[in-house]
């Protein structure tokens, strides 16, 4: 488990910061309830709280992102030091009017802002949630919402723009061009972007120069592995790659799929995949017997399981950080990601502890390269790891994180 | 084996250079292409879930078109039949070599034709994106001189 309790290593103290906040995201990271963007919102409440502040965590009692059942019993509970309030998503949504809509939407048909407002309205909301912040406001100093994507976030952040900061985790999709998410971007009183590369699509979409902007991303601390831990536990002896979270179209599992099945095939090459994560796949019947799925893991198994691979896989191109590729750079390992993805591509660039493909063929000779040399690969990582370390250790993203609060 | 595993990619003395490397592994790909060493039905397969992520890139859709050109038919042609099982393997050959023979008879025609429509739907395809690439390429042109011609102006 990540150590998120531990205080900061030197406070900044030049920095005025707001006392009480609440976060607002549709979903607390808990168990099996994996997601970027509520990861990356949990570990910045737990680090203020760890830092003194007065943090809410508030959030619906779903925890499955395809239905968003109510599973979560409403209340306020402590949940691994954060103060977490659950509210129940609304019931009265019309599913099939908001697909509809949603499936213009993904066809880049033009539709009205109404149309936009019916989608965002039957989307997950959580009137509960809503009312008490408007009853609350003046409780708290800053409502930080994310992400952007959802009818919650979207009503959330309108509640009090002047307080509110938004976290858009904004990916280069459909939905992000619609006009009542810009106008959201513009009418927050700041926005926190966690990579450059995003900070600049939001400001090629909206325009965006008057809000003020900054780019704080996410602390990591280092962890011990044990390499062998996870080929020894699964019994594999040949090398492997490693995707770890949701499995589904939109992260490219399919993809990554389909090109392991392809160069398994042509190259005549054991390599193995390893998945951890939830969600549901299409196996292609040449990878049976080839890719073992962990299921949901511990931190602990997840980051031995990244040490022991030959690298770590990351075909999405709906990024906006990619904690998991900073994962596997701290467990020593290089990357492999997707090309399309600004982000991760930037983080290969700036770090040097990883490749990219656009293509099968570049896939093929980037994995073949990092076979046939294992020392350029443990270079990789090693960068990788200096990367993650200098960028992102959470002293660097302390200071970032206060300067954008205030 | 790399099907094509011949020369050594250069790494600076100072470490890791991803965007130099990353550089060399596509030339290395590009003289690949051209050499057809991609052009491979699996490759088409691999390339399914990829085409929305880069129809923007210009080269893309006339590599995957020379490997669907490896994909498009169907193999309606004979293969060995054999028996694994030890009793009766003789009979047994001969009993799916019918049962192959009865099957094929009755959907030669039916493959035939349907790997006649892949072709032919395949080489509409090159055509229109040839055609447009033309098309592009006559506009580039028109635009760089009209820009040109203004400049002097």
């Amino acid at each position: 488990m990540r150590d998120l309790q531990s205080p900061a290593p030197n406070p900044p103290s030049d920095i005025p910061y707001p006392e009480s906040i609440a976060f607002v995201a549709p979903r607390f990271p808990e168990g099996s309830t994996v997601g970027g963007a509520e990861t990356l919102l949990k570990a910045l409440a737990s680090r203020l709280t760890a830092n003194g502040h007065k943090v809410s965590f508030l959030t619906t009692c779903a925890r499955n992102h395809f239905t968003w059942a109510n599973e979560v019993e409403p209340g306020t509970r402590e949940i691994d030091g954060v103060n977490v309030t659950f509210f129940p998503v609304d019931s009265d949504r019309d599913i099939d009017l908001f697909l509809s809509i949603q499936e213009s939407i993904c066809r880049r048909r033009d539709i009205s802002e109404e149309e936009e407002l019916i989608w965002l309205r039957n989307n997950v909301n959580s009137r509960a949630l809503c009312d008490h912040l408007r009853q609350n406001s003046g409780q708290y100093d800053r409502i930080i919402v994310g992400p952007y994507l959802f009818g919650l976030s979207y009503f959330a952040a309108a509640v009090v723009p002047s307080k509110t900061i938004l976290v858009p985790c904004l990916h280069d999709e459909p939905f992000a061009y619609l006009q009542s998410f810009g106008k959201m971007f513009k009418s927050a009183s700041a926005i926190m972007f966690n990579s450059a590369a995003e900070q600049a699509l939001a400001s090629r979409i909206y325009g965006i120069e008057s809000v003020q902007a900054s780019v704080v991303g996410m602390g990591m601390e280092p962890f011990a592995v044990d390499k062998t831990a996870c080929a020894k536990k699964l019994g594999l002896d040949a090398p492997y790659i490693i995707y770890s979270g949701r499995r589904e179209e939109l992260k490219g599992t399919p993809l990554m799929l389909d090109y392991l099945a392809a160069f398994r095939s042509r190259t005549g090459r054991d390599l193995k995949l390893v998945l951890t994560g939830t969600g549901d796949y299409e196996l292609p019947a040449s990878l049976r017997g080839h890719v073992v799925d962990m299921g949901f893991v511990s931190e602990k198994e997840k980051h031995d399981a990244m040490a022991g691979a030959l690298s770590f896989c990351h075909p999405s191109v709906n990024e906006s950080f990619g904690i998991v590729i900073l994962e596997s750079w701290l467990a020593d390992r290089p990357v492999l990601v997707h090309g399309c993805s600004n982000v991760l591509k930037d983080h290969c660039e700036q770090s040097n502890g990883g490749l990219w493909f656009s293509v099968y063929p570049e896939f093929e000779e980037e994995l073949c390269f990092l076979m046939d040399n294992p020392e350029h690969s443990a270079a990789m990582g090693k960068a990788g790891r200096e990367y993650v370390i200098r960028e992102y250790g959470w002293e660097a993203i302390d200071r970032k994180l206060l300067a954008a609060l205030s | 084996m790399n099907p094509d595993k011949d020369d050594m990619f250069q790494i600076g003395a100072d470490g890791i250079n991803a965007s130099e490397l990353t550089k060399q592994i596509q030339q290395r790909v590009a003289e690949k292409l051209e050499r057809g060493v991609y052009t491979d039905a699996r490759v088409a397969r691999a390339e399914r879930m990829n085409l929305a992520h880069i129809r923007d890139n210009d080269n893309f859709l006339p590599f995957y078109l020379d490997c669907l050109r490896d994909a498009v038919f169907v193999d309606i042609s004979d293969f060995e039949i054999t028996e694994r099982r030890r009793f009766f393997s003789a009979p047994l050959v001969t009993l799916k070599k019918a049962i192959w023979k009865l099957l094929k008879f009755y959907t030669y025609r039916l493959w035939a034709q349907q790997n006649q429509v892949n072709g032919l739907l395949l080489s509409a395809v090159e055509g229109v994106d040839n055609r447009t690439r033309d098309k592009i390429a006559a506009l580039e042109k028109r635009v760089a001189e009209l820009e040109n011609a203004s400049s002097s102006d």
